[in-house]
């Protein structure tokens, strides 16, 4: 198992990495949109709202950017996990009040007809990421990343493990 | 990654960390001020900056309800709420019977600020209702690159504008501050979706009273 647990870690990068460049790269278009997908989720007060339609797919570029790159990579899950956890929050939160909302996830958002409402979706998969995120968090040592390995404890074809 | 070992050196790493989050950091500053309102961005006749840099028809009217229509040109469902309630909505106006607002929202992308645009345009020529009847019946699907500004100043035509100031304000996106001011009015006031109507400040009901022509008159009726 510790053989492998860099390689598994490098998949989960990739694939965490991955969902947040294109989540945060298909809102970079339609700002306005962003922060409308933001406010129908009725959470927080309108201007911090619009505020974080415009901050969110930033923020997700840059974390996605560096878990690709396997650049601070425990900072850059556990942001990325508390993301998710978030996420998860506004998505479950929405379900239970009964609100039509798109979850704007990759774009889009904001009301949608009642009944067309899909939470179920998104939230399986923000926690199948959150789970990568926790993984990464706790094992941030992996192939092919730009952090380096703590010399000692690293073998050729072998990870390291803390 | 806390533990720094001796030998080894991570300046690639940080190097890559402070390139990412800069750039990043460089580009959301200048998007969050562009969300601002920006005061001195030339109005179109008949806005309110008051009423959320809407377009206004019997501003001057006292006692009447109050009419805030958000839309987005390019909206499909704006353009079916158009053909259902536009004639009603226009016979208010002429008749002297509410103060109607029309907010151009612009979220579904580049066209749409475009057509938002050459709207503001044709209310300077005193043909905003004519102009806005024009886009909706002549609405394309969204973002295939049909409404550019050279077909946009054509379709004043339909809407008896031919005027060169026109084709010029349209070409030259004269009115594209004021398209982002509208936008933001429309995010201040939590406008999550489009057609959005408002009567008095407060949203109709919108599974009922939108689509159906007797449900929206009551609705008006009541204020």
């Amino acid at each position: 198992m510790k053989k492998y647990q860099p390689w598994i870690g490098l998949v989960a990068r990739l694939v965490l990495g991955g969902t947040l460049i294109v989540a945060g790269y298909l809102k970079f278009d339609e700002l306005d949109k962003s922060q409308m997908a933001v406010r129908a989720y009725e959470l927080l007060p309108i201007p911090l709202a619009n505020f974080m339609g415009v901050f969110l797919p930033f923020f997700e570029l840059a974390v996605g950017i560096l878990l690709v790159l396997g650049a601070a990579t425990r900072l850059s899950a556990l942001a990325s996990g508390l993301l998710m956890f978030a996420f998860m929050i506004g998505i479950s939160q929405a379900w239970a009040r009964g609100l039509s909302i798109d979850c704007g996830c990759f774009g889009g958002g904001g009301q949608v007809a009642p009944g067309e409402a899909d939470y179920l979706t998104p939230l399986l998969r923000d926690t199948g990421l959150t789970l990568l995120a926790v993984y990464l968090t706790l094992f941030p040592h992996t192939k092919f990343g730009l952090d380096k390995e703590p010399k000692s404890l690293t073998q050729p074809g072998e990870g390291n493990n803390d | 990654m806390t533990k720094q070992q001796p030998g080894k050196d991570n300046f690639t790493r940080n190097l890559v960390v402070a390139v990412v989050v800069g750039v990043l950091l460089i580009m959301l500053v200048p998007t969050l001020l562009s969300k601002q309102t920006n005061t001195s961005a030339k109005t179109p006749a008949s806005v309110s900056a008051d009423r959320g840099y809407g377009i206004v028809f019997n501003d001057e009217l006292k006692g009447v309800p109050v009419i805030d229509i958000y839309e987005d040109f390019q909206c499909p469902v704006c353009a079916q709420f158009e053909g259902l309630q536009g004639d009603y909505i226009e016979s208010l106006i002429a008749d002297k019977k509410a103060t109607v607002v029309y907010h151009t929202l612009s979220f579904l992308g580049p066209e749409s600020v475009n057509a938002a645009n050459a709207a503001a345009c044709s209310a300077d020529e005193g043909k905003f209702l004519q102009y806005h009847r024009a886009l909706y019946s002549n609405q394309p699907a969204e973002n295939t690159g049909v409404w550019s500004t050279d077909v946009l100043v054509v379709l004043g035509q339909a809407a008896g504008i031919t005027s060169k100031k026109f084709a010029s304000c349209v070409n030259d996106m004269a009115y594209e501050g004021w398209v982002s001011n509208a936008a933001a009015a429309g995010a201040k006031a939590n406008v999550n979706s489009t057609p959005t109507v408002f009567v008095n400040g407060k949203e109709i009901d919108r599974n009922g009273e939108y689509f159906n022509a007797d449900k929206f008159k009551a609705a008006v009726e009541r204020g």
